[in-house]
């Protein structure tokens, strides 16, 4: 099989997140969470408002530092990171996109997806080529010289993923990639990345709670109380996406109904 | 709801807020300082040394300089009012949000009116306590450098502190920051909850096709060359109605101009993205720090141009507006040569007889090392005198010549000079003598030309010592007599007492005869040494008036002469160069302001930009960029318009013999130009320092959550 020469692109060790103090008010946003991304995986977490997805995904874009554990990127420990090694990481290891777009306002679709490269000072040239292939694989060449505020939200998302993308990060983060889109764009956006992960290898992590967007993904983490309860694998290819979906739903259905053993 | 139970806390709150308002802004907070700075200086203007000085020799000028005062006053009041309503709006709509949390904790209406009240009337009572003393100490400071400059230090200072000024200035600042608070509180207490907790509109205009920028642009342009061509080439200064066409254009020409920016800063993000697309990768890794952010930096010009054209415009009018004020108000003020050809201290009118005599009598006459007659008189012996002088060789002679402005003034003067009043040689020897000027040799049949200093110019005089160098033959009542040597122009007296156009110096004998012994005496006096010893001149002539007053004699003293010159330059300069400084002050407070508040609301795009890798560095050098193109602009077109303005304003204010000295008075100018760049590179670094301040907030809290 193929997935055996693949190795972890991402190592994330018994990470924790506390707020508060020592006090009794202490909450465990992540509480020794530890798992593993393949290179060229599509990675889903899952888990209902407060349960510390969103908080796992900003200790792995380096957005706020963990408690303890470690993160590591190919090897590289991101907690330990500062300064321009940090800014490097952010802007050139990983990609990020966000539910809602963070497009800036006034600047172009074209200038918007090449901005992380003109933050870290690399020419144009050598992205022609693959700001090209972007805009035509998402769908977004008329829009690339038209401001966000003239643009559909579901144009915006693939111009940000685009901007997440040009830099051809290591890994990309999705955070609620489609929580701002209609089912229509929502789907159009999922079918996009994807087949980037399947074409070009995209490692992707995503936080979703929408099932529809999770059963694009080949494995599913769940995560309540900031601990990882539950993983789904697709079985691919006898398992179709609808199968998938069916699964995702049943579990969700049993985390919902409160059950402490989901199985 | 716990403000309204706990006084403390109220009081905390407010305590806190003010405080935190002072750190976010303090570039307002520095120009409510300036404000009361300007009010105390206006109103106590009165109290400086030089006026006081002047108060006694040119009372009538400085009391109508001080009736103009409250009018300035007024002005300032009113411009001031405009720059703490603007600033005050951005610093309210920034914290819209924290007033909608207030409310939603459930605090009422007129409490929250109380509290912003208590806010807004801490940091105006904390402004006035550190401001006024500032003033104070800066009005001082003024007091004796201008004291100083022009030569009073002598008099003897006297402390420029005055109750009433501090008074009028704590009223004036209370009452125009009562009113903007009303308004704008009003406006705050007024809004819905859900509207002030909105976050801040992104506020996205409706894009026009390019093509209506840079038509803009030009049409700016074109209307602003035709402002300044109008101005400078004079046309605007002849008629009312040819000055307002300029006005317009001008007001026309600088909205339009800004409005059309656009165009520009759009030009140069697009060329942004092209120059990256073609530089080679190597050197652009070099030069990342140039290149790093250049599009976002102009895309944020950009919209800042598009959102406050109009406030940008009215920076640059006043930026342009301070750079004519100063730079004519130091032009005038050096132009001003007072102290040249200074000879006689006194001259003492004929009104009283015996001037000597009484002088002698109080043991006055030794204070002084020379004291002589000049004896001034009209032709007496004929009934004609209205024509008993001509001098048609001279008047030829002058006709003969190419033609140029100095020859109309000329013969224009010169035609009238029918009747000229005659003067002793041996009095204006003396008079020469003394200002060691070599003296004039007369013989019978000859006469001088004396011409008051007042009446010719350097071109004058020598067009007509080329005349009189032919010795001309004149007619003075029916006898031929002899004009020779070169025009006089030593002054008479000391002052104003007589200023005569066109004289004719005789001598003795012939003086005698043609005024039939009736004629005027002028008693001259320079004082001596023992009188002047230890002290300056001025003060010696202070301290001599005093004497001559209880001796009741009337006299005019250098003092006059000096101190009326001394009120236009010290007038002139002092009010240009303060509203040069309000202008300024004004203008670098809306564009600094509005930068700050601009980037706050933008706070969210720097944090994407965090997200997306950029580092501290980074996004404050592209804010530095940013600041640097944001008082640029107005900055520089200033700068280059007031070339022209400069030129416009001297072309219409100054007589026509100062204009051929335009060049010189501009490059007077140039070091306030230069000034005026420091003042505005002080700006741009508080601005900057505030901006990575804010920047830095925008890197840490996010991280440590």
């Amino acid at each position: 099989m193929e997935n055996i020469r693949t190795e972890n692109i991402l190592e994330i060790d018994f990470l924790s997140k506390y707020y508060g103090g020592k006090s009794q008010n202490q909450t465990k946003a992540l509480d020794g969470v530890t798992f593993q991304v393949l290179e060229g995986e599509f990675l889903g977490i899952m888990g209902s408002s407060g349960s510390g997805k969103s908080t796992l995904l900003n200790c792995i874009a380096a957005v706020i530092r963990p408690t303890a554990g470690k993160i590591a990127l190919r090897g590289a420990q991101i907690q330990d990171m500062e300064g321009k090694e940090l800014a490097e990481y952010r802007g050139k290891k990983i990609g990020y996109l966000f539910q809602n777009f963070e497009l800036l306002d006034n600047l172009t679709g074209r200038e918007n997806i090449l901005l992380p490269l003109s933050l870290h000072g690399i020419s144009e040239k050598e992205s022609r080529e693959r700001l090209r292939q972007l805009a035509d694989y998402l769908e977004i060449a008329d829009v690339l010289d038209k401001f966000p505020a003239q643009m559909s939200g579901g144009q915006k998302q693939r111009v940000a993923a685009a901007r997440a993308l040009i830099m051809k990060p290591e890994l990309v983060l999705a955070d609620e990639p489609t929580g701002a889109l209609d089912s229509r764009n929502a789907k159009v956006l999922m079918e996009k990345l994807s087949g980037l992960n399947r074409d070009e290898n995209a490692t992707i992590l995503m936080v979703t709670h929408d099932s529809g967007a999770a059963s694009y993904c080949r494995r599913i983490l769940f995560i309540r109380d900031g601990r990882i309860i539950h993983e789904l694998r697709r079985d691919t290819p006898e398992e179709t996406q609808q199968m998938f979906h069916g699964r995702i739903l049943k579990v969700m259905a049993q985390m919902g109904g409160g059950s402490e053993n989901v199985l | 709801m716990f403000y309204e139970k706990s006084p403390g806390m109220f009081r905390t709150l407010v305590r806190r807020n003010s405080r935190r308002n002072r750190k976010e802004n303090s570039l307002f907070f520095l120009s409510l300082l300036i404000s009361i700075i300007a009010f105390y200086i206006v109103l106590s203007l009165s109290s400086q040394d030089v006026m006081l000085f002047l108060q006694k020799m040119e009372s009538d000028a400085v009391n109508k300089l001080m009736a103009m005062i409250p009018l300035f006053y007024g002005m300032t009041l009113i411009i001031l009012f405009f720059l703490i309503y603007y600033a005050g709006s951005f610093q309210m709509e920034r914290r819209s949000h924290e007033f909608g949390m207030y409310l939603m904790f459930g605090l009422r209406r007129p409490k929250l009116f109380l509290l912003l009240l208590a806010e807004d009337f801490s940091g105006s009572v904390l402004a006035l306590v550190i401001g006024i003393p500032v003033a104070v100490l800066i009005s001082e400071l003024t007091s004796l450098v201008t004291a100083k400059v022009v030569g009073l230090g002598i008099i003897g200072h006297q402390s420029s502190f005055s109750l009433r000024a501090v008074l009028w200035t704590a009223v004036g600042f209370l009452l125009i920051k009562s009113a903007a608070f009303l308004v704008l509180s009003g406006k705050i207490v007024r809004q819905e909850v859900g509207s002030l907790l909105l976050d801040t509109p992104k506020g996205v205009k409706k894009q026009k096709p390019a093509a209506v920028y840079l038509l803009s642009l030009l049409v700016g342009l074109v209307c602003l060359t035709a402002a300044f061509g109008m101005a400078a080439g004079g046309i605007s200064w002849s008629q009312i109605d040819k000055m307002g066409y300029t006005l317009a254009l001008g007001l026309l020409g600088t909205a339009f101009l800004f409005y059309g920016l656009r165009f520009a800063m759009d030009f140069l993000a697009r060329r942004g993205n092209r120059a990256s697309l073609s530089a080679d990768p190597r050197r652009v890794k070099e030069d990342c720090s140039f290149q790093n952010l250049q599009v976002f930096d102009f895309r944020q010009l950009e919209e800042t141009v598009i959102h406050h054209s109009g406030a940008m415009a009215v920076s640059f009018l006043l930026i342009l507006a301070a750079l004519c004020c100063f730079g004519s108000g130091v032009a005038i003020a050096r132009d001003n040569n007072w102290s040249k050809d200074h000879v006689l201290d006194y001259t003492f009118s004929d009104e009283a007889e015996n001037e000597k005599t009484v002088l002698a009598d109080r043991g006055l006459d030794t204070y002084f090392s020379s004291l002589f007659e000049m004896k001034v008189g009209h032709i007496r012996t004929t009934e004609d005198y209205e024509h008993a002088f001509q001098m048609e060789t001279v008047m030829d002679a002058l006709a003969g010549l190419p033609e140029s402005y100095a020859r109309e003034i000329l013969l224009n003067n010169l035609g009238y000079a029918t009747a000229p009043r005659l003067i002793s040689l041996t009095g204006y020897n003396m008079l020469l003598d003394a200002a060691g000027l070599p003296v004039l040799k007369l013989e019978k049949g000859e006469a001088g030309v004396y011409i008051d200093p007042e009446f010719t110019d350097d071109e004058r005089t020598r067009i007509l010592n080329e005349i009189l160098s032919k010795e001309p033959e004149a007619v003075l009542d029916g006898t031929a007599i002899r004009l020779t040597g070169e025009v006089q122009t030593t002054a008479l007296v000391t002052d104003r007492m007589l200023t005569l156009s066109f004289a004719l110096i005789l001598p003795d004998e012939q003086f005698e005869y043609y005024t039939q012994g009736d004629y005027s005496v002028y008693l001259n006096g320079i004082l001596g040494n023992e009188a002047v010893e230890g002290k300056s001149l001025l003060q010696a002539i202070s301290a001599m008036n005093q004497k001559l007053d209880e001796a009741g004699l009337p006299y005019e003293s250098y003092l006059q002469n000096m101190g009326r010159q001394l009120f236009y330059t010290v007038a002139s300069s002092y009010l240009t160069i303060y509203l040069a400084i309000i202008f300024l002050v004004v203008a670098n407070t809306v564009i600094g302001v509005q930068f700050l508040m601009g980037q706050q609301k933008a706070g969210r795009r720097y944090r994407t930009l965090v997200r997306l890798g950029a580092d501290y560095g980074t996004l404050c050098r592209s804010a530095a960029r940013q600041i640097n193109w944001y008082f640029g602009i107005p900055v520089v077109l200033a700068a280059i318009a007031s070339l022209f303005g400069e030129r416009a304003l001297l072309t219409g204010l100054l007589s026509f013999e100062m204009r051929e000295s335009i060049p010189e008075m501009i490059r007077l100018s140039v070091p306030m130009l230069l000034l005026l760049f420091a003042v505005e590179y002080l700006y741009i670094m508080l601005v900057r320092r505030t901006s990575a301040r804010y920047l830095l907030t925008l890197m840490e809290p996010e991280r440590e959550e």
